[in-house]
């Protein structure tokens, strides 16, 4: 229910170039799986990747943006050893946009992610407000 | 530079404590094979790469091993944070306790101090990123012992997704010590093409010799590197 970022509208470009690349999978299961490119996933013994479940809308835009910040950053890793892939290029800056733009609108509603967001402009200091990532409850 | 972002790389959410998986966890912060010495290792590394397919891959590989320290000190933290002294003394973590409380600090998995020693840094390109492959390899197989310990799906969860971050960088490091082991011999053969060369000017080596010598110094055929290199040789004998 949370991966409307990549219903067919939006995406249109983007389902043309996974015909062009058909090992990569869509952000949100290779978020999942811990790995884009479906001829590198190994399975290991029974076990299935861990299903995630944002419990409220904090949550679920906080994995929107980890799954699209993931996917932009396998394919940083690929178009470091393959710099003239062109498609896959423009897939990375696809990623990356959306991943800007999801990172400002959680910063806007749930708090800063990075300290030097334009978001940073309230008092008390809202880079130490709220929680940290280490904290249990900060997670999915 | 490095900038920080107030996130985890991949959620963790530990229900359970488990002081007992903390202590067998800790060796992929602090151990030979963790995410500490993968991280300086490769950001150590990048300094003497030869050229900006290696730098890139070791800043972005290394740089994401430093949110992989993240979850694993994270995960260690929210095994033990409720933990009794009484659980402490149980499950044989009272020593570490003596000197540290609950605060983390880097050892393997029997206490053993993490060292600079696990960087393995040679400055032989090759040598590097051989010892990159080996270390995303056992970093898997640690992940994968660590599963078997364990039935906690919070903790099972992450572990599975880091072992699949180690198969990714081992594929990334193959693919960038073939394109250097390629490169290598390149540059080599043009050095025997010149000094050859060189040899048949100076009257030193004639034709046949030569040809004598590449087949007994590089009989690779079965991977077409001979035909490759009798042509060349063939073109620079015939200055074409």
């Amino acid at each position: 229910m949370y991966n409307y970022y990549f219903n067919e509208n939006m995406y249109r470009s983007n389902n043309d170039l996974y015909r062009n690349t058909p090992s990569l999978y869509n952000p949100t299961v290779g978020f999942n799986n811990g790995n884009m490119f479906s001829n590198l996933y190994t399975q290991y013994k029974n076990y299935k990747p861990e299903n995630l479940i944002p419990k409220n809308e904090r949550e679920k835009l906080l994995l929107e943006l980890s799954q699209i910040s993931f996917a932009a950053h396998e394919l940083k890793l690929y178009l470091d050893l393959n710099p003239n892939d062109s498609s896959m290029l423009t897939l990375f800056n696809d990623y990356t946009k959306k991943a800007n733009a999801l990172r400002n609108e959680y910063e806007s509603k749930y708090g800063i992610l990075e300290s030097n967001s334009d978001n940073n402009n309230e008092t008390p200091f809202a880079w130490e407000e709220e929680m940290w990532p280490w904290e249990a409850k900060f997670n999915v | 530079m490095f900038n920080y972002k107030k996130k985890l790389q991949y959620p963790i959410n530990i229900k359970k404590k488990d002081l007992r998986m903390a202590k067998y966890l800790v060796t992929q912060y602090g151990g030979s094979n963790g995410e500490l010495a993968a991280a300086i290792r490769y950001l150590n590394q990048r300094y003497t790469m030869p050229d900006n397919k290696g730098k890139a891959l070791l800043t972005d590989i290394g740089t994401e091993e430093l949110s992989h320290i993240e979850m694993i000190s994270t995960m260690i933290y929210q095994l033990m944070k409720d933990a009794t002294l009484e659980e402490i003394k149980e499950a044989g973590l009272d020593t570490n306790y003596a000197e540290h409380n609950k605060a983390l600090y880097p050892t393997d998995a029997n206490g053993v101090p993490f060292t600079a020693t696990y960087f393995a840094t040679t400055g032989d390109v090759l040598a590097d990123i051989s010892e990159d492959m080996a270390a995303e390899q056992k970093a898997r197989a640690v992940y994968e012992n660590l599963i078997d310990l364990t039935d906690d799906p919070d903790v099972i969860g992450p572990l599975l997704w880091l072992r699949q971050r180690e198969i990714v960088h081992f594929t990334r490091f193959k693919e960038l010590f073939e394109y250097y082991e390629k490169k290598l011999h390149n540059k080599n053969k043009n050095k025997d093409n010149i000094m050859n060369n060189d040899m048949i000017k100076n009257g030193t080596m004639n034709n046949n010799m030569m040809n004598t010598d590449i087949m007994n110094n590089n009989p690779m055929n079965n991977n077409g590197m001979m035909s490759e290199f009798i042509l060349d040789q063939f073109l620079m004998n015939n200055n074409m």
